[in-house]
C-alpha cells in the first residue's frame, strides 16, 4: 500500500509537473499575446513587442524558431553551394573536353536535385517559424521539428553524395536514390504531423496564413510519396514525376508562399489583418485547383488522352488569378510606404525580386509555353530551362532566400556597409539571372525554329549555340558572385544574431 | 471561404486529380520485359541528363521518343556498344553500353516510340516547304 501510494505519488507529482510545465509554456505565449492585444488596445503597432522594426530587437522568442533558424542556415548553405555546381556545370557544356571528376550528367543531376531540396529545408524552416509568429504558440513538439531536422538534412546529403559516386536511378529532379526520398518522405510526414497537432492544438487561435502554410506543407508529402519508387509504366512515371517539378512549385511552395507572405507582411505590421486575410483561403483554393489541373501542361506529350490539352492550358490561365492576387496583397503591404530598416529593406529586395519573376518568368512566360501549339515547338528546348531558372530560383528561391535572411538576422540591424552588400549581392543575383535566362531563351527559339520547325540536325543546331551558351556561362558567374556574397551576408548575420535570439 | 470550405475543396481537388490522372497513364499495349529492362538501362546510366523522351530531359543530346524511326535498331546498338567522340570535344566518348544492355535499351526505346503522343515530336514543317 505503501508501495502503491509513493508510486502513485510520483506518477502523480510527475504528471502535476507536466502540467504545470505546460501551464508555464502556455502562460509565456499568452502573455505575448495578452502585451500584443493591451498594445493593439493602445494604438500602437501590437508586432513591436516581438521584434523591434526599428533595432531588430527580439521580444518573445519561441522554440520553433531557434529551431526554425537551423533550416534556414542549411538552405542559406546548400544555396552557396548551388552556384558553385551549376557554374562548373555551365563552364564544362563550353569547353571541350574539360577535365572534371564528375561527368557533366552527374554534374546536372546533382544541379537539379539541390535547385529542388534547398528550397524545401529553407520552406520547412519558413513554416515553422511563421505559423508560430501567427498563432502566438509554440508548436506541438519542438523535439520533433528537431529530428526532423537532421533526418531532411542527412536525407538530402546522401542524394548528393550517391550522385557524386555516380549512384543515381535517372529521373530528371528526382535524381537521388529511392532510399533518400524515404528519408525526405518521412521528415516530410513528421513536419505535417507537427503543424496538424498545432493547429489542433490551438484551433480557436487558427489564422488563414498559418492553415494555408500546413496545408502546402501536406500536399509536399502527398505528391512525394508517389515518387519514392519509379514505376514501369513511362506515362506514370512521367506524370508521377510532375508532381513534385510542377505540383510541388506551383501547388504547394505556392502555398507556403501566401502564407508566408501574409503572415510576414501582418506580422512585421506593414498590412493590416482584414487586407491580408480578406481573400486567402479563396486565393489558396484557386492555388490548388489552377496549381494541380496546370500539371497537364506537361502531359501534352508524354502519351496521355488528348482532353488534356484543354485541361492544361485552361489551368495554366487560370493560375495567372492566385499569382495577381498574391501580387496585390504586397502591394497593399508597401503602398503606405513605411519607414524601414535595413534588415527589413534587405529582406523585401529578396521579396520583390521573387515578385518580379513570380510574375514575368514563372506565370506569364510560363503561360505563353503551355499554349499547346507553341509548346509543341519549344518544349524539350532550352526555353525550358529559361522558364525552370525564372521559376524555380527567380520565383520560389528568392523568397527563400527572403525568408532565411529575415529569420536569421532576427535581433539585429546590418550596419549601412553590410547592407550595401547586401544589395549588391541581390543586384548580382538579378543580372546574373536575367542574363543566363535570357540567354537560355535565346538558345532555345533557335534550337525551335532551325531543329523543330526546319528541321535541321540536333546536333549540329547545337553546336552552333556555342556563343549563348557562353553567355549562359557568363550570367552564372555574376549569379554565383551574388550567391556567394548573399550567403556570406546570411551567415554573418547568423553568427550576430546568435546571442540576441537564444 | 472559410476554412472548412478551404479543406474540403483541396481535397476533392486532389482526389479527382489523382483520379484523372490514373485513368489516363494506360499504355497501349502491355509492356515486354525487355523493354522494363531497357527502362532500368535507361535510369541507370542517366541518360535523361542529356537526352530528352516526350521531350521531357536534358539539352544537349537529341530526343529519343521516336528515335528507332528515324536510325535502325542496328545502328542504335552500334552506336552504344562503339560510342564515338561527342562534339565538339575531341577525345570525350558518348558512354558505352554493353551488348546486352543496348539490346534492351532498344526494346525500350521502340515501346516509347509506340506510346501514341498527340504529334510529338512535330513534323519540321520547313522541310516540307
Amino acid at each position: 500500500m505503501i508501495f502503491e501510494r509513493s508510486v502513485l505519488g510520483y506518477l502523480f507529482r510527475k504528471l502535476a509537473g507536466r502540467k504545470q510545465a505546460q501551464e508555464n509554456q502556455d502562460t509565456g505565449a499568452y502573455q505575448g499575446a495578452n502585451s500584443k492585444e493591451l498594445n493593439a488596445s493602445h494604438g500602437t503597432d501590437s508586432k513591436q513587442t516581438n521584434t523591434n522594426q526599428r533595432t531588430g530587437a527580439p521580444g518573445q522568442v519561441f522554440k520553433a524558431q531557434i529551431i526554425a533558424r537551423n533550416y534556414t542556415l542549411a538552405a542559406a548553405l546548400l544555396f552557396g553551394t548551388q552556384g558553385i555546381v551549376a557554374l562548373l556545370g555551365a563552364i564544362d557544356l563550353i569547353i571541350p573536353d574539360l577535365p572534371s571528376p564528375i561527368p557533366f550528367e552527374y554534374g546536372r543531376s546533382i544541379h537539379l536535385g539541390l535547385a529542388v531540396l534547398w528550397p524545401l529545408i529553407g520552406t520547412m524552416g519558413m513554416v515553422y517559424y511563421f505559423v508560430t509568429e501567427d498563432l502566438d504558440r509554440e508548436i506541438f513538439s519542438p523535439r520533433l521539428a528537431k529530428w526532423q531536422f537532421w533526418l531532411v538534412l542527412a536525407a538530402s546529403l546522401s542524394i548528393y553524395a550517391s550522385l557524386t559516386f555516380r549512384l543515381g536511378r535517372g529521373r530528371e529532379y528526382l535524381e537521388g536514390l529511392p532510399l533518400s526520398y524515404a528519408g525526405i518522405s518521412l521528415a516530410l510526414g513528421l513536419f505535417s504531423y507537427n503543424l496538424m497537432r498545432t493547429l489542433i492544438k490551438h484551433k480557436q487561435r487558427i489564422t488563414p496564413a498559418a492553415m494555408i502554410m500546413t496545408a502546402g506543407s501536406v500536399l509536399l508529402l502527398m505528391f512525394l510519396i508517389p515518387n519514392i519508387l519509379s514505376v514501369t509504366n513511362p506515362i506514370a512515371d512521367e506524370a508521377t514525376k510532375f508532381w513534385v517539378v510542377h505540383a510541388w512549385e506551383e501547388m504547394a511552395f505556392e502555398l507556403t508562399t501566401s502564407g508566408f507572405l501574409a503572415s510576414y507582411l501582418k506580422n512585421t505590421g506593414l498590412a493590416a489583418k482584414k487586407d491580408i486575410e480578406k481573400w486567402l483561403y479563396l486565393e489558396a483554393a484557386l492555388t490548388v485547383a489552377a496549381g494541380l489541373f496546370g500539371t497537364g501542361h506537361h502531359y501534352y506529350w508524354i502519351g496521355f488522352p488528348a482532353y488534356w490539352l484543354l485541361v492544361g492550358f485552361l489551368f495554366s490561365f487560370l493560375q495567372l488569378i492566385p499569382v495577381a492576387l498574391l501580387v496585390l496583397m504586397v502591394y497593399k503591404g508597401l503602398k503606405k510606404r513605411p519607414q524601414l530598416g535595413n534588415r527589413q529593406k534587405l529582406t523585401l529586395a529578396l521579396i520583390l525580386s521573387s515578385m518580379l519573376y513570380h510574375v514575368t518568368g514563372a506565370s506569364l512566360l510560363g503561360f505563353i509555353i503551355t499554349v499547346p501549339w507553341i509548346n509543341l515547338y519549344m518544349h524539350g528546348t532550352y526555353i525550358t530551362s529559361g522558364h525552370a531558372h525564372l521559376a524555380l530560383f527567380g520565383s520560389l528561391g528568392f523568397l527563400v532566400l527572403g525568408g532565411s535572411y529575415y529569420i536569421l538576422s532576427r535581433g539585429t540591424q546590418p550596419d549601412r556597409k553590410t547592407y550595401r552588400r547586401g544589395i549588391m549581392a541581390v543586384l548580382a543575383l538579378n543580372v546574373g539571372l536575367l542574363t543566363m535566362s535570357t540567354a537560355l531563351i535565346i538558345a532555345g527559339f533557335l534550337q525551335a525554329y532551325r531543329a523543330r520547325y526546319l528541321g535541321m540536325n540536333f546536333m549540329e543546331v547545337n553546336l552552333q549555340l556555342n556563343l549563348y551558351l557562353s553567355a549562359r556561362a557568363a550570367g552564372g558567374a555574376i549569379f554565383t558572385s551574388g550567391d556567394l556574397l548573399l550567403t556570406w551576408q546570411i551567415l554573418k548575420a547568423w553568427r550576430k544574431s546568435k546571442n540576441a535570439v537564444s | 471561404m472559410r476554412l472548412r470550405t478551404f479543406a474540403l475543396v483541396s481535397l476533392l481537388l486532389v482526389a479527382a486529380f489523382t483520379g484523372a490522372n490514373i485513368t489516363s497513364w494506360k499504355l497501349p499495349y502491355p509492356m515486354p520485359e525487355d523493354a522494363q529492362e531497357g527502362k532500368a538501362v535507361w535510369q541507370k546510366h542517366n541518360c535523361v541528363s542529356c537526352h530528352t523522351l516526350f521531350g521531357n530531359g536534358g539539352y544537349v543530346g537529341d530526343d529519343m521518343t521516336n528515335i528507332l524511326k528515324r536510325r535502325t535498331a542496328e545502328d542504335v546498338q552500334h552506336y552504344l556498344t562503339n560510342p564515338p567522340v561527342m562534339r565538339p570535344n575531341r577525345e570525350h566518348l558518348h558512354p558505352a553500353l554493353e551488348p546486352g544492355e543496348a539490346e534492351f535499351l532498344t526494346s525500350y526505346l521502340r515501346f516509347v516510340g509506340d506510346i501514341p503522343t498527340l504529334g510529338w515530336p512535330p513534323e519540321p514543317r520547313g522541310a516540307k516547304q
